[in-house]
């Protein structure tokens, strides 16, 4: 083995010291560029590793606004959003670190493909819930936060998890520990009938291996892997179009994990 | 005259607003949110305009810039430049914002002010002019029109020589577009055409003749330079020279001549002219055993040669194509290009070929297709994407979103949610004949009683016979498989039924007051399968449905139908509607699946179902053992579709 290779090297070695720049340089070349894609893909690596912040919740829960609100401070007209939309937003003045926001469509058909797409990418999920329609709409928003939550690329990565209960400017709306309470029991009580329910076409449980929670005991926001809080916020704010957003929680929480 | 005109981004940003003649501020969203969720949503965006109580909204979208454009007016009014001016608003609100869009994204639709105002008031005006304004137009004379080029005798079909026909008439209509500029010459044109028609023709009807003739007559005296080609058909004309009396060759001659049976043949004892009989001739095959019937022999030759003629000719086009298209991949991989419908359209119609072949309703399919290119048109593809690749992705997304549920499918909640407030949950199954109604009641009912709820379940099929018997033997099976003493005592499944011939409104009803009563969780109620053609059937199950009120509705029907489910399914919802005396009638809440084992991957069926619906599939049955219940798993069943 190694007497095939001698012949190899100093073929090689006498191609070196030949006078002769062109393989020279190509060699060169080509090893330059090869450090340069690995340097590059590294880096590109670790830039992208979750810098996201998602915004999620039910059509009408008020994330396109909030998302404008966050950016630009100004109150903006919105329609049901049909596609993703993303910008760079700057916590706070001094600190040099940004996060992405993303706000995905909360359209029952496209909720979870857009999910699909962002969730990797995902530093901390805000899930957005309307507080005055939330006594009608408990079933809806426990069954996508539980399909959140089941998720497996959520669960292996933990993002941080805030749950925004929005429009708290409207009198009848219901307080942030009512809403934590309520979603708990639900959440209960759905962690029971998902895993369920018929086996999927292809074989896979409906309700994923996942199991939420602790078995024996009912369920907790504090027993999931990743941080869970809730804040009050109102992205119209108190004094309506003119005035600004009420969410200075949500600024500060925002402000930690960045 | 409009409403409203509004401009938004597909991330939900109202970029600009037009509030028209009436009207608060807020009442464009109502409208325009309602557009988005039943249109664009849904893959309906074939055609561009949309009715929500009293408004015609149309709308138009700009893929490249993902902006949407709409426009509502009121519905009463037909306004005709509504098309025109959005067109227009578009072009310039793209050209003015452009740097906006393209350099800055999202936080330039967020900061940016779009002071459109002026500029839309302009074009408005503009286009309500340019609809009022028309010249009257001046009518064609005769000779212009295309009829008098015409005659009768190319407009008559006949087999064979059709080809031959169209030739002419297009060298007809050639030579007329060239002589068009001058009155003379288009008669003169045709008539000296048809010579050389009428000349090779073999068959001249006698009408045709005095036709032709009648004609050179009528142009020759208007225009004098029709001497020439009146003096060809004089000969042909010369043949017929007065009306001949027909002679049948056989006519007027004796039976006898007519009579070919030769006399010694029939019923003689004489032998006929004896012809060499050879055994081996009339026998054929010398090796065959005596008395066996042998197997109908299946020449597949002859088939691949039809495919091979049927591709021969295809095949020169793609040849052609696929030089175009190398030359066109090279273009397309190479730097931003911006799809256009001609781009688009031989893709999509293999797309659309290729859903049908999956079992996909022929209409839908097409209504698919063309929504997926009204979002498509436009769009600025990235490097290394051809557009085949783009619009299979784009086709792949539609399908997902139309298959996902657009409301909770979850039966198990809604049965606790029932038992909490001590009443029970009423399940109806409605499909035509022989889907599996009563096979996947038995499998449901399993589920049910597995997660421990009791079920009761109604017959009311009173009219096939046996149908009692079976959801009889149903219920003795599951008793078997869940006696009471393992579930505290209390029976799980009972059968509630009143025997055949009975309405079967009426027994639902008992029965559903018999299962308060009793304390049962679920009622399952078991319906006649009936044609959507039916009136009177059709009406029962209407009347069923309003009088009971049941909280779901499932339609039930089988993978294996075509192009029938979009009939059975829209007639369905019919006639729960229109027989319903309710504000909101109660329609068709969801869909069952069933026989989905008997087809491989072509699972269409589920696509039609849903988009003509817009409701879930709540379940799937495959297989004909209670076990043998799924649940729909979208993205599965997109791959299965869209696998070649």
């Amino acid at each position: 083995m190694v007497g095939s290779l001698e012949p190899h090297l100093e073929a090689l070695r006498r191609e070196l010291r030949a006078p002769d720049p062109a393989v020279l340089s190509v060699l060169l070349a080509l090893l330059a560029v090869a450090i340069t894609l690995l340097i590059w893909r590294f880096v590109q690596g670790r830039r992208s590793s979750r810098k996201a912040v998602l915004l999620l919740g039910l059509c009408d829960a008020g994330k396109t606004l909030l998302f404008a609100r966050l950016l630009t401070g100004k109150y903006r007209d919105t329609q049901t959003s049909i596609t993703d939309s993303s910008a760079v937003y700057r916590a706070s003045s001094d600190k040099s670190a940004n996060v992405t926001l993303i706000d995905l469509p909360g359209h029952e058909s496209l909720r979870l493909q857009f999910l699909e797409r962002f969730k990797a990418a995902a530093r901390a999920i805000v899930f957005v819930v309307d507080s005055v329609a939330f006594q009608r709409e408990v079933k809806d928003v426990a069954e996508f936060l539980y399909q959140v939550l089941v998720d497996s690329t959520v669960l292996k990565n933990a993002p941080a998890l805030l749950i925004a209960c929005n429009k708290q400017d409207v009198t009848m709306a219901k307080s942030a520990k009512l809403i934590q309470q309520q979603l708990e029991r639900e959440l209960n009580t759905l962690r029971v009938t998902r895993s369920a329910a018929p086996t999927s076409l292809d074989g896979s449980a409906t309700g994923g291996p996942a199991q939420l929670g602790k078995k024996g005991k009912d369920f907790d926001f504090s027993q999931l892997p990743m941080k869970v809080e809730f804040v009050e916020c109102s992205a119209r704010g108190s004094k309506g179009e003119e005035g600004d957003a009420d969410f200075k929680d949500l600024e500060k929480w925002l402000a930690k994990i960045a | 005259m409009l409403d409203f005109f509004t401009i938004f981004s597909k991330g939900g940003l109202v970029l600009w607003c037009f509030q028209g003649v009436r009207g608060p501020a807020a009442a464009a969203t109502a409208p325009v949110n309602a557009l988005i969720r039943s249109v664009l949503l849904q893959e309906r965006g074939g055609n561009n305009s949309f009715t929500h109580e009293a408004l015609t909204l149309k709308y138009k979208l700009d893929n490249q810039f993902e902006l949407v454009f709409v426009v509502g007016f009121q519905k009463i009014l037909t306004l005709t430049y509504v098309d025109k001016l959005i067109d227009d608003v578009h072009k310039e609100f793209r050209d003015k914002y452009r740097n906006e869009f393209q350099q800055k994204g999202t936080l330039g639709i967020l900061n940016g002010t779009f002071d459109f105002k002026d500029d839309f008031m302009r074009l408005l005006r503009d286009a309500e002019e340019s609809s009022k304004v028309r010249a009257p137009t001046v009518m064609k004379t005769f000779e212009q029109s295309l009829k008098s080029q015409k005659t009768v005798k190319c407009m008559i079909e006949t087999r064979g020589e059709k080809p031959k026909e169209k030739v002419k008439n297009k060298k007809n209509k050639g030579s007329k577009k060239e002589g068009t500029e001058s009155a003379a010459a288009p008669g003169k044109a045709s008539a000296g055409d048809k010579q050389p028609s009428t000349a090779g023709e073999k068959e001249e009807l006698t009408k045709d003749e005095i036709l032709q003739k009648n004609r050179e007559e009528f142009f020759r005296r208007h225009m004098r330079a029709g001497e020439k080609s009146s003096k060809s058909p004089k000969p042909e004309a010369q043949k017929e020279k007065g009306k001949k009396p027909r002679v049948w060759d056989l006519g007027n001659s004796n039976a006898k001549v007519l009579d070919y049976s030769n006399s010694a043949t029939n019923g003689s004892t004489e032998a006929g002219p004896v012809e060499d009989f050879d055994p081996d001739i009339a026998l054929g095959d010398r090796n065959r055993e005596p008395g066996r019937l042998y197997d109908l022999e299946y020449e597949s030759d002859e088939e691949v040669e039809e495919e091979k003629v049927i591709q021969n000719p295809s095949k020169p086009s793609k040849k052609k194509s696929g030089l175009g298209g190398m030359f066109g991949m090279l273009k397309g991989l190479v730097g931003s290009k911006s799809l256009t419908r001609e781009d688009m359209d031989p893709v999509l119609e293999k797309m659309k070929d290729h859903l049908i072949a999956k079992n996909v309703a022929a209409e839908i399919a097409v209504q698919l297709c063309e929504s997926v290119a009204k979002k498509l048109e436009g769009k600025v593809m990235g490097t290394f994407t051809t557009v085949t690749s783009t619009v299979k992705q784009a086709l792949q997304e539609a399908l997902v979103q139309i298959l996902q549920p657009q409301r909770r499918v979850d039966v198990l909640r809604d049965v606790m949610d029932a038992q909490r407030h001590r009443r029970p949950y009423v399940v109806t199954f409605c499909g035509v004949n022989g889907v599996g109604k009563s096979t996947n009641l038995a499998k449901i009912s399993f589920w049910l009683i597995e997660n421990g709820f009791s079920v009761l379940i109604a017959a009311c099929d009173t009219f096939r016979a046996g149908a009692v018997e079976q959801l009889r033997t149903h219920t003795r099976r599951l008793n078997a498989l869940h006696p009471p003493e393992s579930h505290g005592g209390r029976t799980m499944v009972q059968l509630y039924e009143k025997g055949y011939g009975k309405d079967a409104a009426g027994i639902a009803m008992e029965a559903i007051s018999y299962a308060r009563n009793q304390g049962f969780d679920v009622v399952l109620v078991d319906t006649a399968g009936r044609m959507q053609d039916n009136a009177p059937l059709m009406t029962a199950l209407a009347k069923l449905i309003a009088v009971n009120a049941p909280d779901l509705v499932l339609f039930v029907g089988e993978a294996l139908v075509g192009n029938e489910a979009v009939d059975q399914l829209v007639k369905f919802n019919k006639a729960l509607a229109d027989h319903s005396m309710a504000q909101t009638p109660r329609l068709i809440d969801g869909i069952v699946l069933t026989k989905f084992d008997t087809i491989d991957d072509k699972v269409g069926a589920a696509i039609s179902m849903t988009y003509i619906t817009s409701k879930p599939i709540v379940f799937v049955g495959t297989g004909q053992t209670y076990c043998d219940l799924r649940s729909l798993n979208a993205k599965a069943v997109v791959a299965a579709l869209m696998k070649a």
